[in-house]
Protein backbone atom coordinates (compact mmCIF):
# COMPACT_ATOMS: atom_id res chain seq x y z
CA UNK A 1 0.00 0.00 0.00
CA UNK A 2 1.27 3.54 -0.93
CA UNK A 3 2.45 5.72 2.05
CA UNK A 4 0.14 8.49 3.29
CA UNK A 5 1.37 11.79 2.11
CA UNK A 6 -0.23 13.55 4.78
CA UNK A 7 -2.11 12.38 8.75
CA UNK A 8 -4.28 14.91 10.49
CA UNK A 9 -8.01 15.68 11.28
CA UNK A 10 -11.66 16.28 9.35
CA UNK A 11 -12.71 18.68 11.31
CA UNK A 12 -16.28 19.86 10.97
CA UNK A 13 -18.38 21.63 13.77
CA UNK A 14 -16.41 20.26 17.07
CA UNK A 15 -16.41 16.60 15.42
CA UNK A 16 -12.56 15.57 14.61
CA UNK A 17 -11.71 12.41 12.51
CA UNK A 18 -8.17 11.30 12.68
CA UNK A 19 -7.49 10.96 8.86
CA UNK A 20 -4.58 10.13 6.26
CA UNK A 21 -4.45 11.12 3.17
CA UNK A 22 -3.53 9.27 -0.21
CA UNK A 23 -3.22 10.13 -4.16
CA UNK A 24 -6.31 8.52 -5.82
CA UNK A 25 -4.22 9.09 -9.10
CA UNK A 26 -1.08 7.13 -9.57
CA UNK A 27 1.82 8.11 -12.51
CA UNK A 28 2.13 5.62 -15.08
CA UNK A 29 3.92 7.84 -17.42
CA UNK A 30 7.07 6.52 -19.00
CA UNK A 31 9.70 8.96 -18.01
CA UNK A 32 13.33 9.39 -19.76
CA UNK A 33 16.82 10.57 -18.36
CA UNK A 34 18.66 13.55 -19.98
CA UNK A 35 21.87 12.04 -21.11
CA UNK A 36 25.41 13.19 -23.19
CA UNK A 37 25.11 11.63 -26.43
CA UNK A 38 28.90 11.51 -26.46
CA UNK A 39 29.31 9.24 -23.81
CA UNK A 40 26.11 8.25 -22.54
CA UNK A 41 26.57 9.94 -19.16
CA UNK A 42 23.75 11.21 -17.08
CA UNK A 43 23.05 15.17 -17.32
CA UNK A 44 23.14 17.50 -13.92
CA UNK A 45 21.71 21.08 -14.10
CA UNK A 46 23.59 23.26 -12.36
CA UNK A 47 22.83 26.54 -11.79
CA UNK A 48 24.72 29.70 -12.86
CA UNK A 49 24.29 33.32 -12.21
CA UNK A 50 24.04 34.98 -15.31
CA UNK A 51 25.98 37.63 -14.52
CA UNK A 52 28.77 36.29 -12.59
CA UNK A 53 29.13 33.09 -14.99
CA UNK A 54 30.18 31.26 -11.61
CA UNK A 55 28.12 28.53 -10.54
CA UNK A 56 25.50 29.17 -7.81
CA UNK A 57 24.66 27.33 -4.44
CA UNK A 58 21.23 26.98 -3.12
CA UNK A 59 21.76 28.81 -0.22
CA UNK A 60 22.46 32.08 -2.04
CA UNK A 61 19.42 31.56 -4.82
CA UNK A 62 15.90 33.61 -4.12
CA UNK A 63 12.83 34.17 -5.63
CA UNK A 64 12.77 36.78 -8.05
CA UNK A 65 9.22 38.44 -9.27
CA UNK A 66 8.48 40.98 -11.63
CA UNK A 67 5.78 44.10 -10.54
CA UNK A 68 4.05 45.77 -13.54
CA UNK A 69 6.30 48.29 -13.80
CA UNK A 70 9.57 46.18 -13.92
CA UNK A 71 10.99 46.15 -11.01
CA UNK A 72 12.29 43.14 -9.47
CA UNK A 73 11.26 41.95 -5.48
CA UNK A 74 13.38 39.69 -4.40
CA UNK A 75 12.34 37.28 -1.75
CA UNK A 76 14.19 34.86 0.26
CA UNK A 77 13.34 31.20 1.23
CA UNK A 78 12.88 32.44 4.62
CA UNK A 79 10.47 35.43 3.73
CA UNK A 80 8.58 33.08 1.90
CA UNK A 81 7.91 30.36 4.70
CA UNK A 82 7.03 33.50 6.72
CA UNK A 83 4.08 33.63 4.26
CA UNK A 84 3.16 30.40 4.00
CA UNK A 85 0.17 29.00 5.53
CA UNK A 86 1.05 27.96 9.00
CA UNK A 87 0.78 24.15 9.00
CA UNK A 88 -2.30 22.53 10.52
CA UNK A 89 -3.18 19.29 11.23
CA UNK A 90 -6.64 19.68 10.32
CA UNK A 91 -8.80 19.99 7.25
CA UNK A 92 -11.18 22.55 8.07
CA UNK A 93 -14.19 21.68 6.90
CA UNK A 94 -16.05 25.13 5.96
CA UNK A 95 -19.79 24.55 4.54
CA UNK A 96 -21.22 22.20 2.89
CA UNK A 97 -23.12 21.99 -0.44
CA UNK A 98 -25.07 20.10 -3.42
CA UNK A 99 -22.81 17.77 -4.97
CA UNK A 100 -24.93 18.65 -8.14
CA UNK A 101 -23.90 22.11 -7.93
CA UNK A 102 -20.18 21.74 -7.99
CA UNK A 103 -18.86 21.48 -11.80
CA UNK A 104 -15.78 18.86 -11.68
CA UNK A 105 -14.01 21.58 -13.68
CA UNK A 106 -12.97 22.90 -10.83
CA UNK A 107 -11.91 19.01 -9.52
CA UNK A 108 -7.66 19.16 -9.65
CA UNK A 109 -5.86 16.32 -7.86
CA UNK A 110 -8.12 13.33 -6.47
CA UNK A 111 -7.10 12.03 -3.33
CA UNK A 112 -8.83 9.42 -0.56
CA UNK A 113 -9.11 10.14 2.92
CA UNK A 114 -9.34 7.25 5.08
CA UNK A 115 -9.68 7.15 9.13
CA UNK A 116 -5.90 6.65 11.24
CA UNK A 117 -5.51 5.61 14.72
CA UNK A 118 -6.57 2.13 16.02
CA UNK A 119 -9.36 2.89 18.53
CA UNK A 120 -13.08 2.46 17.79
CA UNK A 121 -13.80 5.99 18.09
CA UNK A 122 -11.81 7.78 15.18
CA UNK A 123 -13.45 5.16 12.79
CA UNK A 124 -17.09 5.54 13.81
CA UNK A 125 -16.71 9.34 13.21
CA UNK A 126 -15.26 8.38 9.74
CA UNK A 127 -18.44 5.64 9.07
CA UNK A 128 -20.63 8.77 10.99
CA UNK A 129 -19.65 11.52 8.39
CA UNK A 130 -19.91 9.03 5.57
CA UNK A 131 -23.25 8.20 6.04
CA UNK A 132 -24.25 11.52 6.85
CA UNK A 133 -23.40 12.94 4.00
CA UNK A 134 -23.79 10.36 1.32
CA UNK A 135 -27.63 10.27 2.25
CA UNK A 136 -28.10 13.98 1.24
CA UNK A 137 -25.40 13.94 -2.02
CA UNK A 138 -23.52 17.10 0.10
CA UNK A 139 -19.67 18.02 -0.79
CA UNK A 140 -17.97 19.20 1.67
CA UNK A 141 -16.09 22.46 1.53
CA UNK A 142 -12.84 22.93 3.22
CA UNK A 143 -8.86 24.59 3.42
CA UNK A 144 -6.19 22.58 4.55
CA UNK A 145 -2.40 23.03 3.75
CA UNK A 146 -0.22 20.33 2.11
CA UNK A 147 3.26 21.07 2.09
CA UNK A 148 3.71 25.13 1.75
CA UNK A 149 0.35 25.47 -0.09
CA UNK A 150 -2.89 26.27 1.56
CA UNK A 151 -5.81 24.24 -0.96
CA UNK A 152 -9.22 24.77 -1.41
CA UNK A 153 -11.08 20.98 -1.24
CA UNK A 154 -13.99 19.17 -1.43
CA UNK A 155 -14.64 16.14 0.37
CA UNK A 156 -17.28 13.89 -1.09
CA UNK A 157 -18.45 10.29 -0.68
CA UNK A 158 -17.29 7.62 -3.68
CA UNK A 159 -17.16 4.04 -2.92
CA UNK A 160 -18.29 4.23 0.87
CA UNK A 161 -14.85 6.25 1.53
CA UNK A 162 -14.35 9.85 1.74
CA UNK A 163 -12.62 10.80 -1.58
CA UNK A 164 -11.07 14.70 -1.08
CA UNK A 165 -10.17 16.61 -4.36
CA UNK A 166 -8.29 19.85 -4.43
CA UNK A 167 -9.82 22.99 -6.34
CA UNK A 168 -9.35 25.40 -8.52
CA UNK A 169 -10.41 28.80 -8.05
CA UNK A 170 -13.35 30.40 -10.02
CA UNK A 171 -10.74 32.84 -11.31
CA UNK A 172 -8.42 29.76 -12.73
CA UNK A 173 -11.54 29.05 -14.84
CA UNK A 174 -11.72 31.07 -18.33
CA UNK A 175 -14.69 32.61 -19.32
CA UNK A 176 -16.17 30.76 -22.16
CA UNK A 177 -17.59 33.57 -23.17
CA UNK A 178 -16.70 34.68 -27.33
CA UNK A 179 -16.53 30.56 -27.87
CA UNK A 180 -19.96 29.76 -28.56
CA UNK A 181 -20.78 30.53 -32.01
CA UNK A 182 -23.90 33.10 -32.45
CA UNK A 183 -26.38 32.76 -34.91
CA UNK A 184 -30.01 30.66 -34.73
CA UNK A 185 -30.38 28.00 -32.56
CA UNK A 186 -30.34 24.60 -34.41
CA UNK A 187 -33.78 23.46 -35.49
CA UNK A 188 -35.94 20.90 -33.68
CA UNK A 189 -36.20 18.39 -35.91
CA UNK A 190 -32.49 18.41 -36.57
CA UNK A 191 -32.07 18.28 -32.53
CA UNK A 192 -34.14 14.96 -32.43
CA UNK A 193 -32.19 13.03 -34.78
CA UNK A 194 -28.88 13.98 -33.31
CA UNK A 195 -30.28 12.90 -29.78
CA UNK A 196 -31.36 9.96 -31.08
CA UNK A 197 -27.75 9.15 -32.79
CA UNK A 198 -26.63 9.90 -29.18
CA UNK A 199 -28.79 7.38 -28.16
CA UNK A 200 -27.74 4.86 -30.19
CA UNK A 201 -24.35 4.98 -30.38
CA UNK A 202 -24.80 5.26 -26.33
CA UNK A 203 -22.98 2.85 -23.88
CA UNK A 204 -22.09 2.62 -20.17
CA UNK A 205 -19.03 3.92 -19.31
CA UNK A 206 -16.89 1.05 -18.75
CA UNK A 207 -13.37 2.27 -17.42
CA UNK A 208 -11.85 -0.82 -18.33
CA UNK A 209 -12.50 -0.87 -21.45
CA UNK A 210 -10.49 1.57 -21.83
CA UNK A 211 -5.98 1.11 -22.46
CA UNK A 212 -3.42 4.06 -22.57
CA UNK A 213 -2.19 2.78 -26.32
CA UNK A 214 0.22 5.30 -26.16
CA UNK A 215 2.07 3.84 -23.71
CA UNK A 216 2.19 0.73 -25.04
CA UNK A 217 3.02 2.55 -28.58
CA UNK A 218 5.85 4.12 -26.06
CA UNK A 219 7.17 0.83 -24.59
CA UNK A 220 7.12 -0.51 -28.38
CA UNK A 221 9.44 2.05 -29.32
CA UNK A 222 12.16 1.62 -26.96
CA UNK A 223 11.66 -2.21 -27.38
CA UNK A 224 12.35 -1.43 -30.86
CA UNK A 225 15.47 1.01 -30.46
CA UNK A 226 16.50 -1.05 -28.18
CA UNK A 227 17.10 -3.79 -30.70
CA UNK A 228 18.67 -1.48 -32.84
CA UNK A 229 15.28 -1.06 -35.47
CA UNK A 230 14.29 1.99 -36.89
CA UNK A 231 11.09 3.71 -35.82
CA UNK A 232 8.44 5.26 -38.51
CA UNK A 233 5.90 7.85 -37.62
CA UNK A 234 2.59 6.62 -38.58
CA UNK A 235 0.57 8.59 -41.11
CA UNK A 236 -2.00 10.87 -39.88
CA UNK A 237 -5.98 10.03 -40.29
CA UNK A 238 -7.30 12.46 -42.70
CA UNK A 239 -9.58 15.06 -41.35
CA UNK A 240 -13.36 14.03 -42.00
CA UNK A 241 -14.88 16.43 -44.79
CA UNK A 242 -17.91 18.81 -43.11
CA UNK A 243 -20.88 17.31 -44.62
CA UNK A 244 -22.86 19.53 -46.65
CA UNK A 245 -26.48 18.53 -45.63
CA UNK A 246 -25.83 18.10 -42.23
CA UNK A 247 -29.12 16.30 -41.04
CA UNK A 248 -28.72 13.67 -44.12
CA UNK A 249 -25.40 12.93 -42.98
CA UNK A 250 -27.23 12.41 -39.04
CA UNK A 251 -29.59 9.82 -41.09
CA UNK A 252 -27.00 8.09 -43.16
CA UNK A 253 -25.01 7.51 -39.18
CA UNK A 254 -28.62 6.61 -38.30
CA UNK A 255 -28.85 3.74 -41.38
CA UNK A 256 -25.72 2.28 -41.11
CA UNK A 257 -25.70 2.06 -37.38
CA UNK A 258 -29.32 -0.20 -37.98
CA UNK A 259 -28.05 -2.04 -40.75
CA UNK A 260 -25.40 -3.39 -38.46
CA UNK A 261 -27.80 -4.09 -35.90
CA UNK A 262 -27.02 -3.07 -32.41
CA UNK A 263 -23.37 -3.65 -32.66
CA UNK A 264 -22.12 -0.75 -30.57
CA UNK A 265 -23.41 -2.15 -27.33
CA UNK A 266 -20.34 -4.19 -27.14
CA UNK A 267 -17.61 -3.47 -24.56
CA UNK A 268 -14.86 -3.12 -27.03
CA UNK A 269 -11.86 -0.98 -26.33
CA UNK A 270 -11.48 2.04 -28.77
CA UNK A 271 -13.40 0.62 -31.59
CA UNK A 272 -14.37 3.07 -33.81
CA UNK A 273 -18.28 4.02 -34.55
CA UNK A 274 -19.70 2.43 -37.64
CA UNK A 275 -20.36 4.40 -40.64
CA UNK A 276 -16.50 5.54 -40.50
CA UNK A 277 -16.02 4.85 -44.15
CA UNK A 278 -18.03 7.90 -45.36
CA UNK A 279 -16.17 9.53 -42.90
CA UNK A 280 -12.66 9.17 -44.31
CA UNK A 281 -12.59 8.35 -48.28
CA UNK A 282 -8.49 8.01 -48.15
CA UNK A 283 -7.57 4.46 -46.12
CA UNK A 284 -5.17 5.23 -43.31
CA UNK A 285 -1.74 3.29 -42.73
CA UNK A 286 -2.57 1.62 -39.81
CA UNK B 1 -11.41 35.60 -28.00
CA UNK B 2 -9.35 33.44 -26.86
CA UNK B 3 -6.53 31.94 -28.80
CA UNK B 4 -7.01 27.73 -29.78
CA UNK B 5 -4.61 25.62 -29.16
CA UNK B 6 -5.36 22.52 -31.50
CA UNK B 7 -7.71 22.37 -34.66
CA UNK B 8 -9.33 19.26 -36.06
CA UNK B 9 -13.20 17.99 -36.38
CA UNK B 10 -15.02 15.58 -33.31
CA UNK B 11 -15.91 12.78 -35.99
CA UNK B 12 -18.77 10.07 -35.36
CA UNK B 13 -20.36 7.98 -37.82
CA UNK B 14 -20.60 10.57 -41.35
CA UNK B 15 -20.70 13.22 -38.65
CA UNK B 16 -17.51 15.89 -38.88
CA UNK B 17 -17.42 18.39 -36.60
CA UNK B 18 -14.75 21.13 -37.27
CA UNK B 19 -13.78 22.50 -34.00
CA UNK B 20 -10.79 24.50 -32.41
CA UNK B 21 -9.27 23.87 -29.02
CA UNK B 22 -8.90 26.38 -25.93
CA UNK B 23 -7.55 26.19 -22.55
CA UNK B 24 -9.92 25.82 -19.94
CA UNK B 25 -7.74 26.84 -17.25
CA UNK B 26 -5.44 29.35 -16.30
CA UNK B 27 -3.49 28.46 -13.03
CA UNK B 28 -3.01 31.84 -11.04
CA UNK B 29 -0.02 30.34 -8.76
CA UNK B 30 2.11 33.23 -8.00
CA UNK B 31 5.54 32.55 -10.05
CA UNK B 32 8.95 33.54 -8.75
CA UNK B 33 12.19 33.05 -10.44
CA UNK B 34 14.99 32.06 -9.51
CA UNK B 35 18.08 34.73 -8.66
CA UNK B 36 21.57 35.31 -7.40
CA UNK B 37 20.72 37.10 -3.76
CA UNK B 38 24.29 38.62 -3.72
CA UNK B 39 23.57 40.55 -7.20
CA UNK B 40 19.89 39.72 -8.20
CA UNK B 41 20.78 38.46 -11.50
CA UNK B 42 19.03 35.46 -13.47
CA UNK B 43 19.86 31.94 -12.28
CA UNK B 44 20.68 30.00 -15.49
CA UNK B 45 20.36 25.72 -15.73
CA UNK B 46 23.15 24.61 -17.24
CA UNK B 47 23.67 21.19 -18.54
CA UNK B 48 26.44 19.26 -17.53
CA UNK B 49 27.95 15.86 -18.33
CA UNK B 50 28.10 13.93 -14.90
CA UNK B 51 31.34 11.61 -16.51
CA UNK B 52 33.42 14.99 -17.91
CA UNK B 53 32.03 17.70 -15.65
CA UNK B 54 32.40 20.02 -18.54
CA UNK B 55 28.76 22.00 -19.58
CA UNK B 56 27.32 20.16 -22.85
CA UNK B 57 25.26 22.37 -25.60
CA UNK B 58 21.50 21.86 -25.84
CA UNK B 59 22.04 19.54 -29.07
CA UNK B 60 24.24 16.85 -27.61
CA UNK B 61 21.83 16.19 -24.90
CA UNK B 62 19.25 13.01 -25.47
CA UNK B 63 16.64 11.06 -23.72
CA UNK B 64 17.18 7.69 -22.47
CA UNK B 65 14.67 5.17 -20.92
CA UNK B 66 16.59 3.47 -18.48
CA UNK B 67 16.30 -0.21 -18.60
CA UNK B 68 16.30 -2.53 -15.66
CA UNK B 69 20.02 -3.69 -16.11
CA UNK B 70 20.73 -0.15 -15.67
CA UNK B 71 22.06 0.88 -19.43
CA UNK B 72 19.87 3.05 -21.17
CA UNK B 73 17.78 3.19 -24.50
CA UNK B 74 18.35 6.74 -26.67
CA UNK B 75 15.24 7.40 -27.95
CA UNK B 76 15.14 11.00 -30.31
CA UNK B 77 12.02 13.23 -29.98
CA UNK B 78 10.95 12.16 -33.43
CA UNK B 79 10.47 8.40 -32.20
CA UNK B 80 8.59 9.29 -29.20
CA UNK B 81 6.34 11.42 -31.34
CA UNK B 82 6.18 8.36 -33.28
CA UNK B 83 4.17 6.86 -30.29
CA UNK B 84 1.54 9.80 -30.60
CA UNK B 85 -0.76 8.13 -32.15
CA UNK B 86 -2.38 8.78 -35.96
CA UNK B 87 -4.92 11.24 -34.59
CA UNK B 88 -3.42 14.57 -34.40
CA UNK B 89 -6.48 16.18 -36.46
CA UNK B 90 -9.69 13.89 -35.34
CA UNK B 91 -11.11 13.42 -32.39
CA UNK B 92 -12.67 9.81 -32.86
CA UNK B 93 -15.70 9.89 -30.90
CA UNK B 94 -16.29 5.81 -29.84
CA UNK B 95 -19.54 6.33 -28.12
CA UNK B 96 -21.91 8.17 -25.75
CA UNK B 97 -21.74 7.13 -22.04
CA UNK B 98 -24.04 9.09 -19.38
CA UNK B 99 -21.82 12.00 -17.77
CA UNK B 100 -23.31 11.10 -14.31
CA UNK B 101 -21.69 7.52 -14.64
CA UNK B 102 -17.99 9.09 -15.32
CA UNK B 103 -16.88 10.08 -12.32
CA UNK B 104 -14.82 12.80 -12.30
CA UNK B 105 -11.51 11.42 -10.91
CA UNK B 106 -10.96 10.43 -14.57
CA UNK B 107 -10.68 13.86 -15.69
CA UNK B 108 -7.46 15.34 -15.56
CA UNK B 109 -7.25 18.54 -18.06
CA UNK B 110 -10.00 20.96 -19.45
CA UNK B 111 -10.31 22.37 -22.58
CA UNK B 112 -12.90 24.29 -24.09
CA UNK B 113 -14.27 23.50 -26.97
CA UNK B 114 -15.52 25.80 -29.76
CA UNK B 115 -16.47 25.82 -33.80
CA UNK B 116 -14.30 26.58 -36.49
CA UNK B 117 -15.85 28.64 -39.20
CA UNK B 118 -17.72 26.04 -40.95
CA UNK B 119 -18.64 23.90 -38.47
CA UNK B 120 -20.84 26.25 -36.58
CA UNK B 121 -24.57 24.48 -37.16
CA UNK B 122 -23.05 20.84 -36.51
CA UNK B 123 -21.18 22.34 -33.07
CA UNK B 124 -24.53 23.83 -31.98
CA UNK B 125 -26.39 20.53 -32.71
CA UNK B 126 -23.57 18.35 -31.08
CA UNK B 127 -24.11 20.76 -27.78
CA UNK B 128 -27.84 20.85 -27.98
CA UNK B 129 -27.90 16.72 -28.20
CA UNK B 130 -25.38 16.55 -25.51
CA UNK B 131 -27.05 18.86 -23.21
CA UNK B 132 -30.14 16.93 -23.40
CA UNK B 133 -28.83 13.90 -23.28
CA UNK B 134 -27.00 14.25 -19.90
CA UNK B 135 -23.91 12.06 -22.36
CA UNK B 136 -20.36 12.76 -22.78
CA UNK B 137 -18.65 12.06 -26.19
CA UNK B 138 -15.65 9.42 -25.22
CA UNK B 139 -12.81 9.41 -27.71
CA UNK B 140 -8.84 9.45 -29.00
CA UNK B 141 -7.23 12.14 -30.15
CA UNK B 142 -3.27 12.98 -30.80
CA UNK B 143 -2.56 16.56 -28.92
CA UNK B 144 1.33 17.34 -28.94
CA UNK B 145 2.44 13.77 -29.60
CA UNK B 146 0.44 12.61 -26.95
CA UNK B 147 -3.01 10.21 -27.38
CA UNK B 148 -5.22 10.75 -25.06
CA UNK B 149 -8.87 9.35 -24.60
CA UNK B 150 -11.31 12.63 -23.98
CA UNK B 151 -14.99 13.29 -22.91
CA UNK B 152 -16.51 15.88 -24.32
CA UNK B 153 -19.59 17.34 -22.41
CA UNK B 154 -22.07 20.43 -22.74
CA UNK B 155 -20.56 23.12 -20.23
CA UNK B 156 -22.73 26.40 -20.18
CA UNK B 157 -23.05 27.29 -23.55
CA UNK B 158 -20.08 25.09 -24.48
CA UNK B 159 -18.78 22.24 -24.59
CA UNK B 160 -15.49 21.02 -23.04
CA UNK B 161 -13.64 18.56 -23.21
CA UNK B 162 -11.52 16.76 -20.23
CA UNK B 163 -8.79 14.35 -21.02
CA UNK B 164 -9.21 11.53 -18.74
CA UNK B 165 -6.83 9.32 -16.45
CA UNK B 166 -7.17 5.30 -17.59
CA UNK B 167 -8.07 2.95 -14.83
CA UNK B 168 -4.58 1.62 -13.91
CA UNK B 169 -3.97 4.90 -13.08
CA UNK B 170 -6.43 5.14 -10.44
CA UNK B 171 -5.93 3.89 -6.85
CA UNK B 172 -9.24 2.50 -5.73
CA UNK B 173 -10.43 1.81 -2.27
CA UNK B 174 -8.74 -2.12 -3.30
CA UNK B 175 -5.63 -0.48 -2.93
CA UNK B 176 -5.94 1.19 0.35
CA UNK B 177 -6.11 -0.78 3.61
CA UNK B 178 -9.16 0.61 5.50
CA UNK B 179 -9.45 -0.01 9.13
CA UNK B 180 -13.39 -0.36 9.52
CA UNK B 181 -15.22 0.36 12.58
CA UNK B 182 -16.57 -2.85 14.49
CA UNK B 183 -20.39 -0.69 15.34
CA UNK B 184 -22.43 1.60 12.77
CA UNK B 185 -23.22 4.77 14.26
CA UNK B 186 -26.30 4.35 15.00
CA UNK B 187 -29.50 6.54 13.74
CA UNK B 188 -29.56 9.09 16.22
CA UNK B 189 -25.82 10.17 15.91
CA UNK B 190 -26.78 10.09 11.87
CA UNK B 191 -29.32 11.99 12.45
CA UNK B 192 -27.42 14.65 14.58
CA UNK B 193 -24.90 14.81 12.01
CA UNK B 194 -27.27 15.19 9.25
CA UNK B 195 -28.51 17.93 10.97
CA UNK B 196 -25.11 19.51 11.47
CA UNK B 197 -24.45 18.94 7.55
CA UNK B 198 -27.48 21.17 7.22
CA UNK B 199 -26.41 23.69 9.30
CA UNK B 200 -23.85 24.45 6.99
CA UNK B 201 -25.06 24.22 4.01
CA UNK B 202 -24.76 26.73 1.55
CA UNK B 203 -25.35 27.86 -1.68
CA UNK B 204 -22.46 26.70 -4.11
CA UNK B 205 -20.57 30.56 -5.19
CA UNK B 206 -17.38 29.42 -6.25
CA UNK B 207 -16.25 33.03 -6.98
CA UNK B 208 -16.39 34.14 -3.29
CA UNK B 209 -13.69 31.42 -2.56
CA UNK B 210 -10.43 33.09 -2.53
CA UNK B 211 -6.87 31.75 -2.84
CA UNK B 212 -5.74 33.38 0.33
CA UNK B 213 -2.23 31.97 -0.34
CA UNK B 214 -2.02 33.48 -3.56
CA UNK B 215 -3.45 36.99 -1.93
CA UNK B 216 -0.78 36.33 0.99
CA UNK B 217 2.09 35.90 -1.58
CA UNK B 218 1.34 38.95 -3.42
CA UNK B 219 0.64 41.38 -0.67
CA UNK B 220 4.03 40.01 1.10
CA UNK B 221 5.74 41.28 -2.62
CA UNK B 222 4.05 44.59 -1.94
CA UNK B 223 4.99 44.85 1.27
CA UNK B 224 8.85 43.69 0.42
CA UNK B 225 8.93 46.32 -2.60
CA UNK B 226 8.11 49.00 -0.04
CA UNK B 227 11.15 48.01 1.87
CA UNK B 228 8.58 46.42 4.50
CA UNK B 229 9.93 43.40 6.65
CA UNK B 230 7.65 40.07 6.66
CA UNK B 231 7.31 38.50 9.95
CA UNK B 232 5.87 35.00 10.39
CA UNK B 233 1.40 34.85 11.25
CA UNK B 234 0.83 33.81 14.61
CA UNK B 235 -0.87 30.52 15.75
CA UNK B 236 -4.50 30.01 16.12
CA UNK B 237 -5.40 26.45 17.15
CA UNK B 238 -8.38 25.40 18.98
CA UNK B 239 -8.53 22.48 20.96
CA UNK B 240 -11.74 20.38 20.28
CA UNK B 241 -13.71 18.17 22.54
CA UNK B 242 -13.07 14.03 22.20
CA UNK B 243 -15.95 12.47 22.84
CA UNK B 244 -18.29 12.11 19.84
CA UNK B 245 -21.82 12.33 20.76
CA UNK B 246 -20.83 15.49 23.44
CA UNK B 247 -18.78 17.16 19.89
CA UNK B 248 -21.95 16.60 17.85
CA UNK B 249 -24.16 18.54 20.21
CA UNK B 250 -21.55 20.97 21.13
CA UNK B 251 -21.43 22.32 17.46
CA UNK B 252 -25.35 21.72 17.28
CA UNK B 253 -25.31 24.03 19.60
CA UNK B 254 -22.59 26.57 18.39
CA UNK B 255 -24.70 26.38 14.94
CA UNK B 256 -27.72 26.95 16.37
CA UNK B 257 -26.56 30.33 18.05
CA UNK B 258 -24.93 31.49 15.62
CA UNK B 259 -26.08 29.89 12.54
CA UNK B 260 -24.19 27.90 9.92
CA UNK B 261 -22.90 30.85 8.19
CA UNK B 262 -21.91 32.94 11.02
CA UNK B 263 -19.95 30.15 12.13
CA UNK B 264 -17.73 30.29 8.65
CA UNK B 265 -17.51 33.66 8.25
CA UNK B 266 -15.74 34.39 11.73
CA UNK B 267 -13.84 31.68 10.90
CA UNK B 268 -12.26 32.85 7.48
CA UNK B 269 -11.96 36.45 8.92
CA UNK B 270 -9.93 35.59 11.86
CA UNK B 271 -7.69 33.89 8.83
CA UNK B 272 -8.05 37.01 6.93
CA UNK B 273 -6.35 39.31 9.75
CA UNK B 274 -3.81 37.03 10.73
CA UNK B 275 -2.67 37.46 7.34
CA UNK B 276 -2.82 40.46 6.91
CA UNK B 277 -1.00 41.17 9.90
CA UNK B 278 1.70 38.94 8.48
CA UNK B 279 1.59 41.04 5.24
CA UNK B 280 1.75 44.26 7.31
Amino acid sequence: MARSLWTGSLSFGLVNVPVALYSAARDQDIHFHQLHAKDGARIEMRRFCAEEDAEVGYEDIGHGYELDSGKQVVLTDAELDAVAPRKTRTIDIQSFVDAADVDPILFDHPYWLIPTGDSEGPRRAYRLLVEAMGDADRVALGRFVLRTKEYLVAVRVRDGLLALTTMLFADEIRPAKGIAPGGAKPGKEAVAQAVRLVEALGDEFDPSAYRDEHRKRLRAVIKEKEKGGTIQAPEQDEEPAVAGDLLEALRQTMADLNAKGSGTKGKGSGTKAKGKAQAKPKAKSR
Amino acid sequence: MPRSIWNGTIAFGAVAVPIKLYSAVEAKTVHFHEVHLDDGARIEHRAFCSKEDKEVPKDEVVKGFELRSGRYVVVDREEIAAAGGTRSRIIDVDRFVPLADVDPVFFDKSYFVGPQDDGADAYKLLQAALEQTGRAALGRFTFHNREYLVAIRAYENVLALHTMRFADELVGPKDLDVPRAARKPDRREIAMAQQLIDSLHEEFRPGRLHDEHREAILAAIQAKAKGQEIEPPEDVDTEPPDDLMAALEASLGKGKDKGGKATKKTSSSKKGSSRRKAAA
